[in-house]
């Protein structure tokens, strides 16, 4: 994950508290629900200049930090 | 008959024997706001409310369509009741669904006898219904849970058998990660704290209750903190097309008690070549039968073979709730309207719209449809294509 990722996060995390997020953290646990999915959705998209297809927005895909951002990495493509 | 709608074979004798009771009960217990024990009791003596326990262990071996099919008809003679039955069999699949092996061995040879009422304790003072989170700690102590449970609304919790409790997971670092807990009664102090005094759905005495005690920590229901996988794959899924199915079935009712009344005693009242009452009968029945419509394509849905949370099922299910709570309700609305003051509003009518008209007005407000339109709203926006289930 980049450095500034966890700070994109943290506003749509009511549960985060002042930990730090882990790859391995739950978004769920941590509060993420279905309309801050979408919030946080946009908020990736235009951070990071990418356009997620509706096929990868699954439970899967924002399961946790991680998987959000290996989602993303790979839509960035190599640099 | 409808494509879908089971045959009623194995569970018709009893239905009826229940139906027969209800019907005699029905405005004593709506009267009186209190629960329909005599209803209670014909399900447990003739074993209805062990339909959806696999034959296996002794159950009726029912699905999601045989549970719609006999809500559908109790709720045609009183809506409370058919709620009452489907959000028992929403607990007693979440038990079949998700309790592990040893607990299920434990608990399914019971629950197949079918004369044990399960009430769901899933509503806290601070969130309401909001099911993926909890303020309810529990503890963890030489192998058991200590439950110190207040529940604003507990449906017949006063004769419940047991109860499905939501709590926060022992080791809990967050709100939401909830657990799902069975406790048979007599593992708590039970208390009823209030009383029950609402403008419809009146026997459900859904009873605000505080619940404490201990149950052996293995009575967890799924993994701890993961009731939202009981949520999305069954809990949701079944509450609302439950609930659908007691909505459609007590404005089927109503309809079919007036078009009784106009074929029938009320014959000089109403003149069968009027248009305005043809129209009115019309937008009646075509309401309910979109409504139909939609519950058994849901039911359908939820059974075949693509995961119930995907986005498409997930909209559909939710739909279905916001869309059979107004539509059902606006058919009786328009059927007060037709049967007029003496027939439609007077509570000593027979017809007894007025009971359905107040019991389907909390139709919106059980789950808030503002609350699901907000997450059909999100949901849709996920799915640009608008792939339709």
């Amino acid at each position: 994950m980049d450095n500034g990722f966890p700070g994109l996060l943290k506003p749509f995390l009511k549960y985060a508290g002042t930990q730090p997020i882990n790859p391995e953290a739950s978004l769920n646990d941590l509060g993420l629900d279905s309309m801050r999915a979408i919030e946080l959705l946009f908020a990736i998209e235009d951070t990071y200049g990418v356009s997620m297809p509706d096929e990868l927005l699954t439970d899967a895909t924002f399961a946790t930090a991680g998987s959000l951002w290996a989602t993303i990495e790979a839509l960035r493509g190599p640099r | 008959m409808t494509a879908g709608v089971p045959d009623d074979a194995g569970y018709g004798a009893a239905l009826a024997d229940v139906l027969d009771v209800t019907a005699r009960h029905a405005a004593h217990a709506d009267e009186t706001a209190s629960f329909p024990v005599e209803a209670l009791d014909a399900m447990r003596r003739t074993g209805l409310l062990g339909l959806a326990v696999p034959a296996a262990y002794g159950g009726g071996g029912g699905g999601l369509a045989e549970i719609v099919d006999a809500t559908l008809r109790l709720a045609r003679v009183d809506m409370s009741v058919g709620l009452i039955f489907a959000m028992h069999c929403q607990q007693v699949v979440a038990v079949v669904r998700h309790a592990d092996d040893d607990l299920a061995g434990r608990l399914l040879p019971v629950l197949g006898k079918g004369d044990r009422y399960l009430a769901s304790v899933t509503t806290e003072r601070g969130k309401g219904g909001h099911l993926l989170s909890s303020e309810s700690a529990v503890e963890r102590a030489a192998g058991t849970l200590r439950i110190d449970r207040d529940a604003p609304i507990v449906t017949g919790g006063g004769h419940a058998d047991a109860f499905l409790i939501t709590t926060l997971a022992p080791d809990a670092d967050s709100p939401s990660q909830v657990s799902l807990v069975f406790a048979w009664r007599d593992q708590l102090t039970v208390e009823t704290r209030g009383g029950w005094q609402p403008l419809g759905m009146r026997a459900t005495e859904s009873v605000p209750m505080r619940l404490v005690g201990r149950v052996p920590a293995d009575q967890v229901i799924g993994s701890p903190g993961q009731f939202r996988e009981i949520v999305s794959t069954t809990f949701g899924p079944f509450a609302h097309i439950g609930w659908a199915a007691a909505w459609l079935g007590a404005a089927t009712g109503a309809l079919s008690r007036v078009l009784g009344h106009i074929r029938g005693d009320g014959r000089a009242g109403f003149d069968p070549s009027s248009e305005l009452l043809l129209t009115r009968v019309a937008r009646i029945r075509a309401r309910l039968d979109l409504v139909n419509a939609l519950l058994w394509h849901t039911v359908g849905a939820v059974s075949g073979a693509a995961p119930v949370t995907e986005p498409s099922i997930q909209l559909l299910v939710n739909s279905l709730k916001v869309h059979a709570s107004e539509q059902c309700f606006a058919a009786v609305d328009e059927l007060m309207e037709l049967v007029g003051l003496r027939h439609g509003y007077l509570r000593g009518s027979p017809l007894w719209v007025e009971r359905v008209f107040r019991d389907l007005r909390s139709a919106s407000l059980n789950y808030g449809n503002d609350r699901l339109l907000l997450v059909n709203g999100a949901l849709a926006l996920r799915d640009r294509q608008v792939r339709l289930a």
